[in-house]
């Protein structure tokens, strides 16, 4: 690609062509400046104002900032406030079930992928996949037409007599956990699935040879190795579940609060950015330390792979 | 084809074999890969399974292991019937091509997986891993992973891991393809020597004739899912039961002739005799043959092609009639490299009752 550049004589190449040559091929750091500036723009100055709203006293007039001045009140405030407390407890303790039962159920499924025929590994493919090509809020609603009132779930318990009233499962924690576990197992499966068949089929075979049962080889080869499987998918969906809107929007009807419905009324109908900004950083700050306690499990249990080059 | 190479006559068990092998077939589809395999592996026998890729071998070895079912025929260990043991309570240890080494366990507990799935005590488990470690010269090496192992520290920790469950049969699935060159012949000669002294049964599968001439008490040559002969690695390459293994093992000379009076002649005017009737394929090998400067005789050439191989040379003689290219290898003599490309010689074979004869 730029090679190329080189042919031109450097006494007759202007400025810009250098730095083309530079950014393209140059030593350094130079690749990397294009990413810089874009993150810069769309990531590191957004943040630093979210941050600076969320640690200073502001005084508006006529929707404008008139002066702004250094505190830790809002902070404060929020640390304080048993609201701020009950909320992101609960958007933690949703967020780690879903991670949870997410491993539950889609562990099995990477397992008979592991296991399984060229039809079986094909569907299991197709099935996990195809949900991540329609949007996640298309997925969310297409649980109330299964848990409502008259959904399927009710009618069929209904029509086979267990139940005399439709149960009321929309609107509620359950449905919200429901639609969580589904919309995020496919992103639990594929890290496994990836993992899982990097691994030598023959190591399953040799721990056959050596006595083990089909539980033992699970127990003793297929599970310790796909732990870095468990870990990237426990990562990919806790963060996606503890920050989640839509679905607790949706199938907790609008009374489910958790951070992010609480981040989203604090900023677009209260107003108070200030308040919005010291959640987003509180949710931002927890949800990294769950993410490096991740981190540091999966590290413990491969240490095995460190050594290699020793 | 030709007579039963793998009935019992070809046994060399005294007492009822270890391993029976009797008629196993197994297919893919509407390919055969296994046709008919009868085998016997005597108590402390090496027997390599020789064949080219696809030919069966390593089919054969998954159905002792039990890692596929036998569509026909039995495996009998110790008398007893392998088809409804599962392959985790077989008697049997594998050696796979590429280890197969649990990359997440250290060197001791890859040794003692066997003993921890078997609930064997600590204590003795550890006795136990620490003896099959000696054994293969790896002490010392317990708390390594796999992956900081060099090559053929990998290929005794995967024998270590089957030694110590004390398997009636060991197979080896081309243990040495991933080592070089170098190390390969080294560790042929001590792999050989541990299994001896072990008394250990085993099965190797190689598609490598020079690993197999190394390896084996007995070899058997298979060709498209059949064992075309099982025999000592002496007798395979002197007396060839098929034109297949003459031309698989070995190099070697074919030319088509003529059965009369249940002699056959040869081209250098001898005749060897045969109870075979019609036309006929004769084979030489190369070592069989003398060259020797132009004389009387019926069988003159021209030297194609020479290449010193170590010390020996091998010639490629074009011959009169010039259907044939003949191969030829003579100890190759200090002074001169004998005879150049282009010299005129004259062909002849040492010892006709080396020469087989197969139907053409």
């Amino acid at each position: 690609m730029a090679e190329a550049s080189y042919t031109a004589p450097l006494a007759t190449r202007g400025l810009g062509e250098r730095l083309v040559d530079a950014l393209l091929s140059g030593r350094g750091i130079w690749p990397a400046v294009p990413a810089i500036i874009v993150l810069t723009v769309v990531a590191v100055i957004p943040f630093v104002i979210l941050l600076s709203l969320g640690f200073s006293d502001m005084e508006v007039s006529r929707g404008a900032i008139v002066s702004q001045t250094f505190s830790l009140q809002h902070l404060t405030n929020a640390l304080t406030d048993p609201l701020y407390w009950t909320t992101f407890q609960r958007s933690m303790t949703l967020a780690l079930t879903t991670t949870a039962l997410c491993i539950f159920f889609g562990y099995p499924v990477a397992y008979l992928f592991l296991i399984g025929g060229r039809w079986t590994r094909r569907l299991i493919l197709v099935l996990t996949i195809a949900p991540l090509l329609t949007s996640g809020i298309v997925r969310t609603y297409a649980w109330l037409v299964i848990l409502g009132g008259r959904g399927v779930v009710n009618s069929t318990l209904m029509s086979l007599g267990l139940i005399d009233q439709p149960l009321r499962i929309m609107n509620t924690h359950w449905a919200v956990l429901i639609g969580m576990v589904q919309i995020h197992l496919p992103v639990m499966i594929l890290p496994l699935i990836a993992v899982m068949s990097r691994h030598d089929g023959r190591l399953v075979e040799a721990s056959a040879n050596l006595g083990a049962s089909r539980l033992g080889t699970l127990r003793t080869v297929i599970l310790p190795l796909s732990v870095p499987g468990i870990g990237t998918g426990a990562a990919l969906v806790f963060t996606l579940s503890y920050t989640t809107f839509v679905v607790p929007q949706l199938l907790g009807g609008g009374n489910y609060l958790n951070a992010a419905t609480m981040i989203y009324e604090q900023v677009v109908y209260s107003l108070e950015w200030s308040k919005g900004s010291v959640s987003s950083m509180i949710l931002m700050v927890t949800c990294l330390i769950v993410l490096v306690a991740i981190a540091l499990v999966t590290n413990h249990f491969t240490r095995w792979t460190k050594g290699r080059d020793a | 084809m030709m007579q039963g190479p793998t009935g019992p006559a070809t046994s060399v068990a005294t007492t009822s074999p270890v391993l029976r092998i009797g008629g196993v077939g197994k297919r893919f589809g509407t390919f055969t890969v296994l046709d008919d395999c009868s085998l016997d592996v005597a108590e402390g026998e090496i027997v390599t399974l020789l064949g080219p890729s696809g030919c069966g071998k390593t089919t054969l070895l998954r159905c002792i292991a039990g890692f596929w079912d036998a569509d026909s025929g039995s495996i009998t260990i110790d008398g007893q019937d392998m088809a409804r043991v599962p392959v985790n309570r077989r008697p049997v240890g594998v050696v796979f091509q590429s280890y197969a080494l649990f990359p997440h366990l250290t060197v001791a507990r890859n040794v003692g997986y066997a003993l921890r799935m078997q609930g064997v005590p600590r204590a003795e488990a550890a006795r136990r891993v620490a003896a099959a470690l000696e054994t293969v010269s790896l002490t010392g090496f317990e708390d390594r992973y796999p992956a900081q192992l060099s090559g053929g520290q990998q290929q005794r920790v995967a024998i270590a891991r089957v030694l110590v469950m004390e398997p009636r049969v060991l197979l080896l699935d081309e243990p040495f393809n991933a080592l070089d060159a170098k190390l390969r012949g080294t560790m042929q000669v001590e792999l050989r020597q541990l299994i001896k002294s072990l008394g250990l049964t085993s099965i190797f599968v190689t598609h490598d004739q020079e690993e197999a001439l190394t390896m084996s008490d007995r070899i058997a040559v298979m060709r498209a899912g059949r064992i075309e002969q099982a025999a000592p690695p002496d007798e395979i390459f002197d007396r060839p039961a098929t034109a297949y293994v003459a031309d698989f093992i070995g190099s070697s000379n074919f030319w088509p002739s003529l059965v009369a009076d249940g002699r056959v002649s040869l081209p250098d005017g001898q005749s060897v005799a045969t109870g075979l009737r019609g036309a006929v394929r004769v084979m030489a090998r190369p070592h069989n043959l003398q060259i020797a400067p132009p004389a009387a005789g019926p069988w003159q050439g021209r030297v194609a092609f020479q290449r010193s191989v170590g010390p020996l040379v091998e010639y490629h003689v074009e011959t009169e009639g010039g259907d044939a290219m003949v191969k030829v290898v003579a100890m190759r003599r200090a002074q001169d490299r004998g005879f150049a490309d282009g010299t005129a010689v004259s062909l002849r074979i040492v010892d006709p009752a080396l020469c087989a004869v197969y139907p053409a």
